[in-house]
């Protein structure tokens, strides 16, 4: 299954909602909360980052990794929060008149 | 305490690291991650890192991606920085000019002078001599002249007919025209519009529309036929203000009449506004054509055109002066008339136009420039005082680990803050005083319209007060970035000897004096000169003295025999003068054709009896002035021998009075009264020598002239001078009374006395001398300041030296002597080097400057003593305070 314009962007934002993240726990959350139902590489997640980091939608730092190893984390800004809102409730609608289509 | 965090917090890491590196970290760090969670989960090293690769995709793509991106973000952040770190400064300057608002007022109001001076005088250097003349193409008009070498006149006027020839065989010259215009003598007639009106009129030949390249701004120009006699040349063009005052911009005037000199003329075009040569006083622009010959023959030998010729594209000033020569050196062949005249003379026509006046605005523009070099050099050294005074705080920055670039930059910025907000300030006064000065230079400023603030104006006072802002922070800036900490503390004058920037101060001071010492210089010739223009015997007494100009129409004033015949308008205007003196309050009256400062009279060969002029070289030359009898008596000269009387009738022989110049010339050593000249074959004999007047200008002396008898030789210009009992000019409305009693058509020209004759005679030097002693006062000041301020603070830091020479026997007295002293010392290397600069710069004035020499030692002097004097004050006050420490005190504060 391919991946929807943007639905990669709200992926990542959604997964720095609860707090700062190094990409590789990014990757992970994706990972996990589609169940691996998406085949998701690293390469175009890195590239999204760096492009939601270009649109001022998230804020890097280097800090220490739980392994004590230096990684760089990812935290949302506030422009990032507002974008995050608004996918969300585009998603639902979307996902709602989905639905309604496809109800027998 | 500046604020030290820089906004480098997000940017940190890319100081240490480029962006690829960074790239680079994190995606090890990714893989490094995976292989370690896989690893966990059962497999080997190898295997883990093989299947982290996969997982991740095209790895070379996204590392390319990312650097890309990191390094157009580490671009903008910096951009960002910059800004920050930029707008922090200026707000930090703001708030630490607030915190001194007597610094900031000073320094402000400092550099607001020097700023809106030069920016006034410059609107008035680039609307006058910088700024192209408004026609297209400037740059290839030309003013053109006949040139007569043997008798050394380059710039001679051209005459009509040779002025065709001229035009006829042009090739390299895509046009060319004549004009004739004096101001307030050339005009016409205006009638059947209310009361008779003079109109100032330009008289213009073919082609001088057309190489200017004017286009009308409503009708149309006259063409080429209604520019010939026997043509349709009863035309007329209005001046876009003539047009605006007379008609109220109607354009339904065009194609209606106009009686001009008793003549209708169809009312044909509007000029545009922005033509404003050769005057922009003129009403109306007539064809020259319609001159008759009573008035000015047109002859070859009549030279009363000045001309202006465009050259083709393409073609150089060379090209067309040897075309014009080559056409001048052939006509000087083919017409006797013309033989001395063989020559032509070209000068591009902004250079006439602004040539004038050209030494006074340069000269203007350097003083001003000398005035803002000053109030740099002030506020420099005022910064340098503030530094000092916060050297301390400095010091604490820098050894908190504030970089030193960055504290420059700083107080660059504060300098620039100052001196733009200076700048802002001074182009509000520079709007205020070009209206002044404008006002000031009414009537003596060549394309004094064209003068604003305009857009390059404001540009300059931008420039200069960015330039300004580096240089007076430069000095603070430069000591702060050298020496370490330990130096700016020492600097700061705690050692007793003084630092090295007071040094740096003293000789500022040195600069500022040298520069106060030129100004007043500058100020003191020039009033030295406008002194000696006041004492300028004139020939003449102007007191009391009203003139009343007007112009003879021949038409009407004839004997009917003899249409035109001078004789016909002799008698008029004898009519004239006889009425003007039975009127009460009339003290004596007579005429001339062209008074002093109003004209500058004919000139015409002549020679002498026992002198014949060899063959091929031109008779001598003296300047011809029409006067009636009892003229020298009512304007107040003193004759040897007499003048012409009533006795001189058209009838009696011809008599002459010359004046002393040509008495001195010709007659050297002699009596000239009783001699004779010749005229044609007839001796006529000199009966006077009046005494030199002056003429043409205030410092011009007066040139060998031939005084001629009006009513044996006639113009039909005419000025009647009249000496009245009371105020002149309440004399004015009766003698235009009377003259209307004797053709109540008459048109009068002007009415002036010659106390405002003279005294326009003196407006140009007298603008530069109020100029430059305003420039003068203000350099004094500054000066005065600078040293006031030096002195005050090295009395400030020398404190505890003052008290330990007080506690060991010095009196008050002996402390007020060192610091006068000082100051005096300084003051007199400062002068000196003035008084060198001046020497040196002293040939620019000497073109303005009449009666005295630009080193006259006398000014030299008494300037210098001005400025000790004022040196001495500015000394004393610092002094008076160093004399009040109390020894104890200053010994027990460290």
């Amino acid at each position: 299954m391919g991946l929807l314009q943007g639905t990669l962007d709200v992926l990542i934002l959604r997964a720095l909602a609860r707090g700062p993240r190094h990409g590789y726990a990014v990757a992970r959350w994706v990972h996990d909360r589609t169940g691996g139902a998406l085949q998701i590489e690293d390469a175009p997640l890195y590239k999204a980052l760096r492009r939601l980091e270009a649109a001022d939608c998230v804020d890097a730092e280097w800090g220490a990794s739980e392994h004590n190893r230096r990684a760089r984390y990812y935290k949302l800004t506030p422009k990032g929060r507002r974008r995050l809102r608004a996918e969300e409730s585009t998603w639902r609608r979307y996902a709602a008149a989905v639905s309604a289509v496809l109800r027998p | 305490m500046a604020p030290l965090r820089g906004g480098r917090v997000r940017g940190a890491e890319a100081v240490t690291r480029r962006p690829d590196d960074s790239v680079d970290a994190e995606l090890q760090f990714h893989l490094e991650a995976r292989a370690d969670d896989l690893m966990a989960g059962g497999l080997d090293r190898e295997a883990a890192r093989g299947q982290a690769l996969r997982e991740f995709g095209d790895l070379e793509d996204a590392r390319r991606y990312m650097t890309r991106v990191d390094m157009r973000l580490e671009t903008t952040r910096r951009r960002r920085n910059y800004m920050g770190d930029f707008l922090q400064d200026v707000r930090y300057a703001l708030r630490r000019l607030r915190e001194s608002p007597a610094f900031a007022a000073t320094a402000t109001l400092t550099l607001a002078l020097g700023i809106g001076a030069n920016t006034a005088i410059f609107s008035l250097v680039y609307g006058v001599l910088v700024r192209p003349l408004p026609f297209p193409n400037p740059e290839r008009l030309y003013a053109a002249y006949s040139a007569n070498r043997s008798a050394d006149m380059l710039r001679g006027s051209v005459s009509p007919v040779d002025l065709d020839d001229w035009r006829a065989q042009r090739e390299n010259i895509e046009d060319l025209g004549g004009y004739f215009y004096a101001e307030g003598s050339t005009g016409v007639d205006l009638t059947g519009r209310g009361e008779p009106r003079r109109l100032d009129a330009v008289f213009v030949t073919p082609g001088f529309f057309p190489a200017l390249g004017v286009q009308p701004s409503a009708g149309r120009l006259p063409s080429e036929d209604e520019l010939v006699r026997g043509g349709r040349d009863t035309v007329v063009v209005l001046t876009h203000g003539f047009w605006m005052r007379e008609f109220g911009a109607s354009p339904a005037v065009i194609g209606s009449m106009l009686s001009l000199n008793g003549r209708p003329h169809e009312v044909i075009g509007v000029l545009p506004p922005s033509l404003r040569f050769p005057t922009d006083g003129a009403d109306v622009f007539v064809p020259y054509s319609t001159i008759p010959d009573s008035g000015i023959p047109r002859l070859r030998q009549v030279r009363v055109l000045s001309v202006v010729a465009r050259a083709k594209a393409g073609a150089s000033a060379d090209m067309v002066r040897s075309e014009l020569n080559t056409i001048a050196a052939r006509l000087a062949g083919q017409y006797p008339e013309d033989r001395a005249w063989d020559s032509a003379t070209i000068v591009p026509l902004a250079d006439v136009i602004s040539g004038p006046v050209a030494d006074g605005l340069v000269l203007l523009f350097g003083t001003v420039g000398l005035v803002l070099l000053m109030a740099t050099v002030n506020v420099t050294s005022l910064q340098l005082s503030r530094a000092a005074g916060r050297s301390r705080e400095i010091a604490v920055r820098l050894a908190l680990g504030a970089r030193r670039g960055r504290l420059v930059r700083q107080l660059l910025t504060e300098s620039l803050v100052l001196s733009v907000i200076g700048g802002a300030v001074g182009i509000g006064l520079a709007a205020a005083g070009l209206q002044g000065l404008l006002a000031l230079a009414a009537g003596q400023l060549p394309r004094a319209a064209e003068v604003s603030l305009n857009a390059p104006v404001i540009l300059f006072a931008l420039g200069t007060s960015l330039i300004t802002g580096v240089l007076v922070g430069l000095a603070p800036a430069w000591r702060l970035s050298r020496g370490g900490v330990q130096t700016i503390l020492r600097d700061r004058g705690w050692s007793v000897a003084g630092g090295r920037h007071s040094r740096l101060r003293r000789a500022l001071v040195v600069l500022e004096v040298a520069v106060a010492m030129m100004l007043v210089l500058g100020a003191g010739l020039m009033g030295r000169s406008l002194v000696a223009l006041h004492r300028v015997d004139l020939g003449f007494n102007p007191d009391h003295l009203l003139a009343v100009q007007f112009t003879i129409d021949p038409g009407r004033h004839s004997i009917a025999s003899a249409p035109n015949s001078p004789a016909g308008y002799a008698t008029y205007y004898q009519q004239v003068i006889e009425k003007v003196r039975t009127l009460p309050g009339i003290r004596s009256a007579a005429a001339v054709k062209d008074p002093p400062f109003r004209g500058n009279g004919e000139r015409n060969g002549f020679n002498l009896p026992g002198r014949p002029v060899p063959p091929g070289q031109d008779p001598p030359t003296a300047t011809m002035i029409h006067v009636s009898e009892g003229y020298f008596a009512t304007i107040g000269a003193r004759v040897d021998g007499r003048e012409y009387t009533s006795r001189d009738t058209v009838a009696a022989p011809l008599v002459l009075v010359v004046n002393e110049a040509f008495a001195r010339q010709y007659f050297p050593g002699e009596r000239a009264v009783g001699k004779s000249v010749l005229a044609g074959r007839a001796q006529i004999e000199i009966v006077g020598v009046v005494n030199d007047i002056r003429q043409v200008a205030m410092a011009e002396p007066a040139r060998p002239t031939i005084y001629i008898h009006n009513l044996q030789n006639t113009r039909v210009k005419t000025t009647i001078v009249v000496r009245t009992a009371g105020e002149p000019l309440a004399m004015a409305e009766a003698v235009r009374q009377a003259i209307w009693s004797i053709d109540p058509s008459q048109a009068i020209t002007s009415v002036f006395t010659f106390d405002d004759a003279v005294s326009r005679a003196m407006a140009r030097p007298r603008l530069l001398t109020v100029l430059l002693g305003a420039f003068g006062v203000i350099g004094l000041a500054l000066g005065a300041v600078g040293l006031y301020g030096v002195l005050a603070s090295l009395v400030g830091e020398r404190r505890r030296e003052i008290g330990v020479r007080m506690a060991l026997g010095a009196r008050p007295a002996d402390v007020v002597r060192m610091v006068v002293r000082g100051g005096l010392g300084l003051t007199v290397v400062g002068a000196a080097l003035g008084i060198g600069g001046a020497l040196a710069l002293g040939r620019y004035l000497s073109t303005v400057l009449y009666g005295v020499s630009p080193t006259d030692l006398w000014t030299f002097a008494g300037m210098a003593a001005v400025l000790l004097l004022t040196a001495g004050l500015a000394s004393w006050i610092p002094a008076r305070r160093a004399a009040r420490v109390d020894p104890v005190e200053t010994l027990r504060t460290d």
